[in-house]
């Protein structure tokens, strides 16, 4: 009986090959396993997060075509900017209520706004604390498939807090105080326009407004956040 | 040698299957790691005397504007000592100009409207009012022109005719509209239970079921 050859010393490749197989499973066990859908918007997720306008364009929601509004840039310059004109300054917070379906925005210890609004349906709505990271005044979003299909464009004053998940204004449905996006936050279009002019985008070395999505909220301050993803 | 060469690759086999293992429960439990409840507090509020400020609040039932801010619903109830109260629904521009009634009721007092807050179509073409009877909800439609729907029909009583599309579940409320002309209302069965959320359409009357409930 032949002998087989001898190893080489050190067993390099005894101990390279059980490492290399770790790496190999967590690398694609972690790009494979995915809890959190990190898109509201299936279509425009990472491809329509800036400023678009389409005047002519025709809009489909759940199966039906949709006229969006007229956007003019030059019309937002005359409309002042009423929400917390009067109130002391202080740091801005948005607390969104998912039980209840309502959105409360303070200015210090001052409660500025209070409103219902539509959270996520077909796509949840992240629970946690976030920051809203761009302010874009319209844009397009787009998702779905089949029967879910929706292609909306000129979504007004959108406020961005977590990848493509925001608050703005809803012009195809009028359901609010219940459930109906795909994970954004929709607000009636006046109070998601006077939200936006209050609402802050980062600047300089300051983060953009907070805003707090809450399994339950209890004004003026307690959030409850099951299982938030941050 | 063979014994040695049997163990090395025994080794082999061992470490290979731990450190997958290990790898495998560093994903899952870094995915599938759950937070305690948190509860978010920031410093405590304590308001001294609070200056009142502008703030944005529901609307009462009184007025409802669109969506859009262009349009308000306005409902006058007036009472007298007859035990009935008149009710006139008028739509104006969203600053109050150009108002126009469009509906006028008597009821008895043991009834009453409401004007929810979705009571507009995202187009500002339609609005609904519910009027109350005990646990019943009359669901009206009506054209924001005040036009009506067809020489017989002033408005559409979208509980009527759900009750001849389904005689076996109750419509319990309409709660707004999923799209331009879409009605969203939830009914409830029998036995008190929630049961299936429909479309009602505007103007055509489809009564459309739906797989999800609101």
């Amino acid at each position: 009986m032949r002998n087989k050859p001898k190893l080489k010393k050190g067993n390099f490749w005894f101990i390279l090959i059980p490492l290399l197989a770790s790496l190999v499973v967590f690398v694609i066990g972690n790009r494979l396993i995915k809890l959190h859908t990190s898109c509201a918007n299936s279509l425009t997720c990472k491809t329509d997060l800036t400023l678009k306008i389409d005047n002519n364009a025709i809009g489909i929601f759940e199966g039906h075509k949709v006229i969006p509004p007229k956007i003019y840039l030059a019309h937002d310059n005359i409309k002042p900017s009423i929400l917390g004109a009067n109130a002391p300054s202080g740091k801005k917070h948005i607390y969104i209520n998912l039980a209840t379906q309502t959105l409360y925005a303070y200015q210090g210890n001052k409660q500025i706004m209070k409103t219902v609004i539509s959270s996520g349906k077909w796509g949840r709505t992240p629970v946690g604390n976030f920051n809203i990271w761009t302010k874009v005044r319209s844009t397009r979003m787009a998702g779905g498939s089949g029967d879910d299909a929706y292609d909306l464009p000129n979504v007004p004053h959108v406020m961005y807090f977590y990848n493509d998940f925001g608050v703005h204004g809803a012009y195809w449905h009028n359901n609010f105080g219940h459930e109906m996006s795909h994970g954004c936050i929709n607000m009636r279009l006046i109070d998601a326009e006077d939200l936006y002019s209050w609402a802050e985008a980062p600047k300089a070395n300051q983060k953009g407004t907070l805003v707090s999505i809450c399994d339950e909220f209890t004004a003026p301050n307690l959030c409850i956040q099951k299982g938030p993803i941050n | 040698m063979n014994t040695i060469q049997y163990s090395l690759n025994l080794k082999t086999i061992i470490l290979s299957v731990m450190g997958i293992v290990t790898s495998l429960s560093l994903v899952i439990g870094m995915k599938y790691y759950q937070s305690q409840a948190r509860v978010v507090l920031a410093t405590p509020i304590i308001l001294d005397n609070p200056t009142p400020t502008k703030i944005l609040e529901l609307e009462t039932s009184l007025s409802q504007i669109s969506s859009d801010g262009t349009k308000k619903l306005i409902m006058k109830t007036t009472s007298n000592e007859g035990g009935v109260n008149k009710y006139a629904l008028s739509v104006s521009d969203g600053s109050g100009a150009n108002e126009q009634i469009v509906f006028e009721k008597t009821l008895d007092i043991k009834k009453n409207i409401t004007i929810p807050f979705n009571t507009w179509s995202p187009d500002n073409k339609y609005f609904f009012i519910q009027e109350h009877e005990g646990e019943k909800n009359i669901v009206l439609a009506f054209k924001a022109s005040g036009e009506p729907f067809n020489t017989e029909e002033k408005y559409l009583n979208v509980t009527d005719l759900f009750e001849k599309y389904d005689n076996k579940n109750n419509l319990n409320e309409a709660t707004g509209w999923a799209s331009q002309n879409l009605i969203i209302f939830n009914t409830t069965t029998q036995d008190n239970i929630k049961g299936p959320s429909y479309w009602f359409e505007v103007p055509s009357k489809a009564i459309i079921p739906l797989s999800i409930q609101f």
